[in-house]
Formats: C-alpha cells, sequence, structure tokens
C-alpha cells in the first residue's frame, strides 16, 4: 500500500475531526439546556427534555442519521448531507452529555453549597462560582468519554455520503483490492485520534482548577 | 524442651530496596501465646503475614513443626521454593486474623465458617454446617449464624473470622492487630475469645497494640523496631525495670490504658 | 405522503423475522462477550507481563477503533486471509470480538474492586487459585461488574443495527428494503427507530430489574 493512499486517508481524517469537534459544541450547548430542564424540577420543562433523551439514547445512531437525512427534505429542507450528519450528532451526543451533566450537578457536595450560603452567596452566585464550576470539574471526565465515543461513532456518517475516513477507506479499498492494508491505516489513524484525545484528556483534567498536579 | 511451633531462621524481607525486616530469628514455643510488639512499621504486621506466607520472605527460612514453610535448603544449600500443594499443605496448620476480619460479604457468618470445610475439605454440606455451627457457638455468635457481614457489628465480625480460622483445626493461630480496626466498647469481646482460646492451649502468634492483654496473656513477648528483632522474653522479664531503652521510649509514645498499668 | 398501516401488516413476517434476528446475533455476541472478556480479564490479572500487556494491547485497538472499521476488516479483509464468512457469522463474530474488549474492562475493574484481603482469608484457609475466583472473586465481583454490564449489554444493541451495512438481514436492513420497495423510506425509517426504542427501553427496564433482585446481599465495609 501505497503512502499516497494513506495520505487519502489522513487529509479524509479532517472530515473526521471536524464533524466530531463541531457536533461535540453544538451538542453541549444543547445538553445545557437539557440538563437545566431536567434539574428545574418543572415537569413542563422536564418531560419534554426526558422525552428527547430517552429518544436520542435507546435509537441506534445509524438510524437517527437515516431518519434525519430523510425527515430534512420531507419538511422542505433542503441541505447538504453534511449538515444532516452534523445535526444528527450533536442531537446524539446532547442526550449524553446532558445525562453527565445531570449527573455532575447532582454530585456537587451539599455541604460545598452550604458554606456558600453561609458566607452570604446570592443563589446566582452560588450557582455560578460553585456549582458549575465543580459539576464541570466532576464530569470533565465523561466528557473526554463522549468526545472519543463520538468520534467513533462519525464513521456511521459515511452511510449518508460524507467522505471521512471510513468512506474514504470503502472507496479505496474497493477500488484497489487491498482491504486488509487500507481498513487496517484507518484503524491507525483512529486510534492516533482517539488516544489523542484521551491523552489531552487527561492533560486538561490536571490543569483545571483543583486538578492533582 | 519440646519442638517449637514455628521457628524463624536468619528471616530477611524487602520490598523492593528497603529492608523491612532484618535477620529474625524467632520460637514460637507450642500452646503458649506469642505477642509481637512494636511502633508502626517495626515491620511486626510483616513479620506475621511471612509467617502465614501471604508475604514471602526475600531471605531465611520458616518451619513450621518442623516442617518448612515455602522454602527449603536443598542439597547445595541453596534456597528453593516448594510446590505449591507442600506449601498449602504446611499452611493448612495455620489459621489467621486479620485486622480488616475479611469476611466474604455475599455469605452468611454460617456461610463464611463453612465455606472452606466445604469447597477446600469437599466436607458434606450437612456436615460442614454442622461443624461450623459449633464454632459459631464457641465464639457466642450461634444466633447470628444467617446474619450477613454488613448486618454484624466489627466486634461480631471478628469473632466470625476467629471461628472461620478455628473451623479447619488448625494448630497455630496468627492475628494480625485482632482489635485495631474495632471501636474500644468492642474489643472486649473479641479478647474474651483469644482469652478463651488461649486457655484451651492454643499456639497463637499475635500482633496487637493492646499492650496490656500483651501483659497478662502472652508467655513470651518479642519487641521490634526498625525492621529488628530487639529483644524477646517472658513479659516479666521484657517489661521489667530497667527497660531496653528503645521500648521505654515505645511505651512512653504508645502509652495505652493497658501499658499505664505497667509504668 | 400518508401513513398506511397496511404496508407494515403486510410485511409483518419479515419485520419479526429481522428482529429475531437482531435479538439473536445480540444476545449470542453478548454472551460470547462475557465468556471472552471474563478470560481475558482472567488471563490479565493472574498470567504475568507477558500476557496482561499483549492483551491490554488488543483491548486498546478494539476500543479505540470504530465498530464499523473492525467489522469491513473482517467482513472485506477476511477473504484474504482464508477467512469467507457470510453475513450472520461475520456479524456474530465482530460484535463478539467488541463486546469482549469492553467486557474486559468491565472485569478488570471488578477484580480489582474485591478487597485483597478477602483473597487472603481465601488463601489462609487452603482454597487454590480457582476456587478463589469461583467462590470469591465472582460472586463478590457480581454486584460491582451488573450496572455497566447491563449499560453495555444496551449499547450493543444499539451497536448491532451497524451489521446493516454487511448486508446481515437483521432488524435495520429488512425495514429499509421495506421502505425502498414500498416508496415509504421515511415512514419505514420512523418504525425502525421506534422498534428500536421498545426494545432498547425494554432491555434497559429487564437489566435494572435483575440489578436490583441481584442485590439480595450488601457488603460490609472492606
Amino acid at each position: 500500500m501505497s503512502f499516497k493512499l494513506f495520505n487519502l486517508l489522513v487529509q479524509a481524517s479532517a472530515w473526521t475531526i471536524g464533524i466530531s469537534a463541531i457536533s461535540i459544541a453544538i451538542g453541549f450547548l444543547l445538553a445545557l439546556v437539557l440538563s437545566a430542564a431536567l434539574l428545574s424540577g418543572k415537569a413542563l420543562y422536564r418531560r419534554p427534555a426526558e422525552f428527547f433523551i430517552s429518544f436520542f439514547r435507546g435509537v441506534p445512531l445509524l438510524v437517527q442519521l437515516l431518519l434525519i437525512y430523510n425527515l430534512l427534505p420531507f419538511i422542505g429542507l433542503n441541505v447538504p448531507s453534511i449538515v444532516a450528519a452534523i445535526i444528527g450528532m450533536s442531537l446524539c451526543t446532547a442526550a449524553y452529555q446532558a445525562e453527565n451533566l445531570r449527573g455532575g450537578f447532582e454530585s456537587v457536595p451539599r455541604g460545598l453549597v452550604e458554606a456558600a450560603d453561609m458566607v452570604g452567596f446570592t443563589p446566582r452566585q452560588v450557582f455560578l462560582r460553585i456549582k458549575v464550576p465543580i459539576a464541570l470539574r466532576l464530569t470533565f471526565p465523561a466528557l473526554v468519554n463522549e468526545a472519543i465515543m463520538i468520534l467513533k461513532s462519525s464513521s456511521l456518517v459515511s452511510v449518508v455520503g460524507i467522505v471521512e475516513i471510513t468512506r474514504m477507506a470503502q472507496d479505496l479499498a474497493s477500488s484497489t483490492y487491498l482491504p486488509i492494508e487500507i481498513f487496517s491505516s484507518a484503524a491507525l489513524i483512529y486510534l492516533v485520534i482517539c488516544w489523542s484525545v484521551a491523552l489531552a484528556g487527561r492533560f486538561g483534567e490536571r490543569a483545571l482548577p483543583g486538578g492533582a498536579k | 524442651m519440646t519442638l517449637p511451633a514455628i521457628s524463624v531462621r536468619k528471616l530477611v524481607k524487602r520490598f523492593g530496596q528497603t529492608p523491612v525486616l532484618q535477620d529474625i530469628d524467632l520460637d514460637i514455643p507450642e500452646g503458649k501465646v506469642s505477642c509481637l510488639i512494636g511502633p508502626s512499621g517495626s515491620g511486626k504486621s510483616t513479620l506475621l503475614r511471612c509467617l502465614a506466607f501471604l508475604e514471602e520472605a526475600s531471605e531465611g527460612m520458616i518451619t513450621v513443626n518442623g516442617e518448612a514453610l515455602g522454602f527449603f535448603e536443598n542439597a547445595r544449600n541453596e534456597r528453593e521454593r516448594l510446590p505449591a500443594g507442600q506449601i498449602r499443605t504446611v499452611r493448612s496448620q495455620i489459621g489467621m486474623v486479620f485486622q480488616q476480619f475479611n469476611l466474604w460479604p455475599h455469605m452468611t457468618a454460617l456461610g463464611n465458617v463453612s465455606e472452606a470445610l466445604k469447597t477446600v475439605h469437599k466436607v458434606p454440606k450437612k456436615e460442614a454446617e454442622a461443624r461450623a455451627m459449633a464454632q459459631l457457638v464457641k465464639v457466642g455468635l450461634e444466633n447470628r449464624a444467617g446474619h450477613y457481614p454488613s448486618q454484624l457489628s466489627g466486634g461480631q465480625q471478628q469473632r466470625v473470622a476467629i471461628a472461620r480460622a478455628l473451623a479447619l483445626s488448625p494448630k497455630i493461630m496468627l492475628f494480625d492487630e485482632p482489635t485495631s480496626a474495632l471501636d474500644p466498647e468492642l474489643t472486649g469481646e473479641v479478647l474474651t475469645v483469644m482469652r478463651d482460646l488461649a486457655a484451651e492451649g492454643m499456639t497463637m502468634v499475635v500482633v496487637s497494640h493492646e499492650i496490656g492483654f500483651a501483659a497478662t496473656i502472652g508467655h513470651q513477648i518479642s519487641f521490634l523496631d526498625q525492621g529488628r528483632l530487639i529483644l524477646t522474653g517472658a513479659p516479666a522479664t521484657v517489661f521489667a525495670k530497667p527497660r531496653h531503652p528503645r521500648l521505654e521510649q515505645f511505651l512512653d509514645t504508645y502509652l495505652d490504658r493497658g501499658a499505664s498499668m505497667l509504668a | 405522503m400518508i401513513f398506511d398501516p397496511n404496508v407494515i401488516l403486510k410485511h409483518l413476517p419479515e419485520i419479526a423475522a429481522g428482529t429475531g434476528v437482531t435479538l439473536a446475533l445480540w444476545i449470542a455476541g453478548m454472551l460470547l462477550g462475557v465468556l471472552i472478556g471474563f478470560l481475558v480479564a482472567t488471563a490479565r490479572r493472574y498470567g504475568g507481563r507477558f500476557i496482561d500487556l499483549p492483551l491490554g494491547l488488543v483491548v486498546e485497538v478494539l476500543r479505540g477503533t470504530p465498530f464499523l472499521i473492525q467489522i469491513f476488516l473482517v467482513y472485506y479483509g477476511g477473504p484474504f486471509i482464508g477467512l469467507s464468512l457470510n453475513p450472520i457469522p461475520c456479524g456474530l463474530l465482530g460484535l463478539s470480538i467488541y463486546a469482549s474488549a469492553y467486557y474486559s474492562e468491565i472485569f478488570r475493574a471488578g477484580y480489582a474492586a474485591v478487597p485483597h484481603g478477602h483473597v487472603e482469608a481465601g488463601e489462609c484457609l487452603g482454597f487454590s487459585r480457582f476456587q478463589i475466583i469461583r467462590r470469591i472473586l465472582l460472586p463478590e465481583m457480581a454486584l460491582i461488574v451488573m450496572p455497566p454490564s447491563v449499560n453495555l449489554a444496551v449499547i450493543l444493541l444499539k451497536e448491532s443495527a451497524v451489521l446493516s451495512i454487511i448486508t446481515v438481514p437483521e432488524l435495520t436492513t429488512t425495514v429499509s428494503a421495506i421502505g425502498s420497495q414500498e416508496y415509504a423510506f421515511l415512514e419505514a425509517i420512523f418504525l425502525l427507530a421506534v422498534i428500536y426504542w421498545v426494545i432498547v427501553e425494554a432491555a434497559a427496564r429487564l437489566g435494572r430489574f435483575a440489578e436490583s433482585r441481584f442485590s439480595t446481599y450488601r457488603f460490609s465495609t472492606p
């Protein structure tokens, strides 16, 4: 297998990384809203959020992608398939990240909140200065995990025609008859990306305020 | 003079490069209570764990009733490891009681005590449970047989752990700080069981912070400091004044109710 | 486009068959994954460094690459090394290997969670290594490995949809084929999503029920 083929796979990884990064970011913002709804205590907000999370955690990502890819044109939105892919992945990761965030907020030790109350913080200050930083700290490892999951899951957007690593590997494998070499190289590229994210996550965790130095 | 129950010769134990026990020579007399005392980190627990073969000594020999434990010296005077089956046979003469009880949480008290009889010695279930029950009676817990460890107090758990060790009829019982993990008001019931056992003539080796217990029921006291055996003897001689300066220092620092009695 | 229930009724036997293939592959893959995963975790624990390190590397590679790539490697690469498999056995092989990597990590954590003193207590009473695993470690870790195992089982059920890409005749393949055939692809995919949702919710509930039934004993302080 030539270097040229390998290089094509590496170039395609830009799509894998790009789609994953954008989806994680959009998913995180959606997850903030969803977790706020879950923790609001009002059924009016909580129920729809629960419904959303249950659906997107209960249906395979592949099926979600096919659904969104076919649904968008049906409701009159003729968008490029890349947009459908990003929407699908963002909604899916939002559901998982929302659960993580909810867990994080619920695990903020009561004593820390009480201590802030006692020194005269307003509820808003308690939320922004105490709960948010601690919850983010607690959920950071889960966020890194989710990023790795999404990087791997992004291989599924190949079915809606995005030429990221997996689709490129498929195309190359069928034209060169070198499936073992091509797919192993693709696997290697995924490994490097996932391990880099895991490594960066570990450094990031230490760099967060209060991390183990 | 009878053969010692356990004899330790030139024992050295290192963790990596760090020596934790150096040149230990010790005889454990049969039918007597031997106590190992000393400050934290003196190596007394490690020595006891070597006697149970939970730690493998780096050098030296241990014999149990004349049989080599774990290692033996072959014809060319080399130290050689014994086969696992042989180790298990020699070890079966020894019962061990841990600081943290180490009861299996998924078995009842009766299950904990009867498990080794059933699994290791293939005693039929009914007989194993009858024998286990007899041991629970002995430690006064027959009415707790069906309880899980989490439903028992610390003192009760430790008594079950003693019954578990006794169920295999060991010739020697090792106790690793059996009361250190207990609330002060619960140590009494465990010490009582141990006292009864001593009165029956069981060979016992006890690592303990309870200097008072050591002084009153111990027949032989061994004082360790910084991995060395400083002195061994009858309590009357070991604790008699003038004391060894390091023992004096230890008793000053680790003064407990019992030790104050000696002062 | 009006949803026509008759279309579904007409294809009910096929949908049922597809669901059957999905469930069968899922359960078989999970059981094999648990078995292999347990053996891997046990070998890594007791086998010394020369077994632990290579196995650990394999596990990390399987966990760091997409399931789809692994499937492609077996399905398209297999014939080049004399392993020509039909889609169903290929899917089962892929799913079990994938599952075993994750299950081995669950069991590794389970082994690590049992206090070492509980093992030492068994050693002092003369238990062999096998007896210690069977009578002490396995039952004690069962409670610990249960929640992540149930979680993983649900993930595997969803991952099995990926097998449609190599034409395994499971639920996704069947229902999307019906969709194309009836010119009602969107409806078919919607139906597919609902079927998965129901199965996944049922599996998750069953798992939680099993967890609660399983915790008949309570852990003491270590």
